[in-house]
């Protein structure tokens, strides 16, 4: 090939895959997905250019540089890199199927992917810190100019693209068999620990190899480049053999037993949507992965509550966590309620009143979900650190309020979750979802607080219970409800479904 | 078996996408115990038709009816419907067996009236289905097929509809859908609707057969009409030159 043609398929590939961007599924459906990712990126930006601002004016003990701490301690960047880059960052391996049979050579193939892989907008996004932060520690000393700063930009950015390719050549062996995540575990916890018990000499070693790039070694850029070249072609050997492993992937087929749960019998057509809603998170892994989420979460607060001191004689804090005990699984699972059941909508609907059944097995689920808090609770209301009526108000509070606001989302939510869905493929959640499950967690908080201060912890939690009770009863009228204002949205709501499967 | 006496019509139906019309049809009755082929084209209609037949796309304008009731208005004609159109209709995280108990359940089916019905499926199933220990997700396109074929007519529905049933299936289980669905029909007058690019597994079952194009009723055929079989492969062909002239 010329070198005209190489650079115009450069160019072509890299249009692509920008399309490819652009195009996201997850964009292309929801605008406000869209902005709300842009704002998330520009909160970050804003976060790292703070931090970079407030560690280059923080950090002076007189004898040590506050570049040379950072420098210091670069390794941490580059883990908190590593582990970012898998929601973002795919493998040549399986970006390349598409090309595989067109007319162009692998390698040339493999050495764009790789390529692009180095000079990707996102090997930039620390500059958000380090920029600010090389500004003020090294640009405004009297002794470096604005050459040692670029130079130590430069020093910054190739470490970043050294952490790309590295990042690169473990999810490529990570895809291949999950136990590989463990290397690179044991690697930084490795680095970490030698670190603290072997002195200092990674920090040392860090430390000069960016004091170099700072006053312009070339040594320094070339040990560098050194190691970015290795990792280069020992990716470019591993894509090529991956590649193979990619195109050839059979999904594992997980033999299942039929299970029949009878227990749930009794509850007629109720149960049988019970059995859907445990079947799903047993066999879904973006449902599973939700309702562990929201275990986890509902576990750590109430661990955090129940075994610790940290929010004693703390009213909002309590109130905060008392609050989240309770709501937590219900905010982290229902803000995406009928997206599972978007893949199956066109069966549930050509069966009479399935979507009100498929609701009340919802909410008798997330009900029976409560034990967990409640049980949680035993601890601190022996110990004196919640009245019972702080519990029994978030109790019935969230099945009485939380959970029929974020039920309402049955009537907006027009998006297919992917059951299955890969890491790469992140969250889709709507502007309703954002603004349902903001006000689903701080109103409650707020209100408890309020009545907390105005009234007492008692009569907060007793009034909270009232209210929640009534909501709770009345529940086979607000679902009957949001099942009619789904029908009358159904059209629309069918066509959101079909068109993100 | 219960017997059936549904009919189907649809007046003054109307379905844009765009600038594009997807179904334009003036008026279309069925009659009870009538085996329907609706033939054409990809992009003819024929699943517009039968999703807004369903409920599961409005129309600009015009209503259906299954039986006595308007589709749109309420949810009385779905307890004698039965209908498969994708795999959308698929709970595919369920394994067959699960799936087919579920659809049981939620038509008061009993334990012993499922076994009974899925007996009847056996030379369709051939085997392949039940007792694989496989998610419905990870079984082939063909017997994903079977699995919504047999959900459709698990609980002795008035009205099948079907969208391309013999796609993705083998010439056996082609056949065996066909003997399936004109038994059913002779056992209990119920009425079918079915869309085909197969013209001549369409001819064979159905009794009658409806030409869309465009979203529009093209011709109405009896199955006593002499050149049936002639004239749609004479359509067909016609349209195949008609594309292909410069």
């Amino acid at each position: 090939m010329t070198s005209k043609e190489v650079w115009s398929l450069f160019r072509l590939i890299n249009k692509n895959k920008n399309l490819a961007a652009k195009r996201h599924p997850m964009f292309e459906k929801n605008r406000a997905m869209k902005v709300f990712t842009y704002i998330f990126i520009a909160f970050w930006a804003c976060y790292l250019i703070f931090f970079g601002f407030l560690f280059a004016n923080v950090i002076e003990d007189g004898k040590t540089e506050p570049y040379d701490v950072i420098n210091g301690g670069l390794i941490i960047f580059l883990m908190i890199d590593f582990v970012t880059r898998f929601g973002m960052q795919e493998t040549p391996a399986q970006e390349i199927r598409p090309y595989k049979l067109l007319p162009i050579p692998e390698d040339f193939l493999h050495n764009v992917f790789l390529l692009r892989i180095g000079l990707c907008g996102y090997n930039f996004f620390w500059f958000f810190f380090f920029v600010p932060f090389g500004f003020v520690s090294v640009a405004m000393l009297p002794c470096y100019t604005l050459l040692n700063f670029l130079g130590y930009m430069l020093g910054i950015w190739l470490m970043f693209v050294l952490n790309a390719y590295w990042y690169l050549f473990w999810r490529t062996l990570i895809n291949h068999h999950t136990a590989y995540w463990l290397i690179p575990i044991a690697v930084y916890a490795a680095m970490v620990f030698l670190g603290m018990m072997e002195g200092e000499w990674l920090m040392d070693f860090s430390r000069n190899l960016m004091r170099g790039c700072i006053n312009g070694n070339v040594l320094s850029y070339l040990a560098i480049l050194a190691l970015i070249a290795i990792c280069f072609f020992v990716n470019r050997c591993f894509q090529k053999r991956f590649v193979y492993y990619e195109i050839a992937r059979v999904e594992k087929i997980l033999k299942v037993k039929s299970s029949e749960m009878s227990f749930l019998n009794r509850f007629g057509e109720v149960g049988e949507y019970l059995k859907l809603e445990l079947k799903s998170i047993r066999r879904n892994a973006v449902v599973r992965k939700q309702f562990i989420t929201g275990i986890i979460c509902t576990v750590m607060l109430c661990s955090l509550f129940a075994f610790t001191d940290a929010y004693d004689n703390q009213p909002f804090m309590r109130s905060f966590v008392c609050v989240y005990c309770f709501s937590a699984l219900g905010v982290i699972t229902l803000t995406s309620v009928m997206g599972a059941e978007g893949n199956y909508i066109d069966g549930l609907m050509s069966r009479k009143e399935s979507v009100l059944s498929l609701l009340k097995a919802k909410y008798y689920f997330n009900c029976m979900m409560m034990i967990l808090p409640i049980l949680f609770c035993i601890m601190p209301l022996a110990e004196g650190k919640m009245t019972i009526y702080e519990a029994l108000g978030c109790f019935f509070f969230s099945m009485g309020v939380i959970f029929p606001f974020l039920f309402q989302l049955a009537v907006y939510n027009d998006t297919t979750v992917h059951l299955n869905e890969k890491m790469t493929r992140g969250g889709k959640s709507t502007k309703a979802q954002i603004i349902v499950s903001l006000v689903a967690l701080f109103f409650p908080m707020g209100l408890m607080y309020i009545l907390m201060i105005v009234l007492d912890a008692m009569m907060a939690g007793i009034i909270m219970a009232a209210i929640g009770l009534v909501g709770t009863i009345a529940h086979p009228l607000w679902l009957k409800n949001i099942y009619k204002r789904f029908m009358n949205r159904r059209y629309e709501n069918m066509a959101g479904f079909r068109a993100t499967r | 078996m219960k017997t059936w006496q549904v009919s189907v019509q649809l007046d003054n139906v109307k379905k844009t996408f765009g600038e594009t019309v997807a179904l334009s049809i003036d008026s279309l009755h069925i009659n009870e115990g009538e085996i329907l082929g609706l033939v054409g084209n990809n992009g003819a209609g024929k699943t517009t038709m039968f999703r807004v037949l369903l409920d599961l796309l409005k129309p600009d304008y015009g209503e259906c009816r299954i039986g006595d009731f308007v589709t749109s208005r309420c949810e009385d004609w779905k307890s004698y419907t039965g209908s498969y159109i994708d795999n959308g209709f698929l709970i595919d995280y369920l394994t067959p067996e699960e799936y087919f108990s579920f659809i049981a359940k939620v038509n008061r089916l009993s334990k012993d009236e499922l076994d009974d019905r899925l007996r009847q499926f056996g030379d369709l199933m051939n085997g392949e289905v039940m007792g694989q220990n496989k998610l419905i997700r990870n079984l082939s396109a063909g017997n994903k097929q079977k699995v919504g074929i047999i959900s459709a007519m698990l609980h002795n529905p008035g009205l099948i509809i079907l969208d391309e049933p013999f796609n993705f299936l083998d010439p056996s289980s082609q056949l065996a859908t066909k003997y399936i669905l004109e038994d059913y029909n002779k056992k209990t007058g119920a009425t079918i609707v079915v869309s085909s690019h197969n013209l001549s597994h369409t001819i064979d079952i159905c009794s009658r057969v409806t030409l869309l194009e465009h979203g529009v009723i093209i011709k109405d055929y009896s199955k006593d009409y002499e050149n049936l079989n002639t004239e749609l492969s004479e359509y067909f062909e016609r349209g195949l030159h008609h594309e292909t002239q410069p």
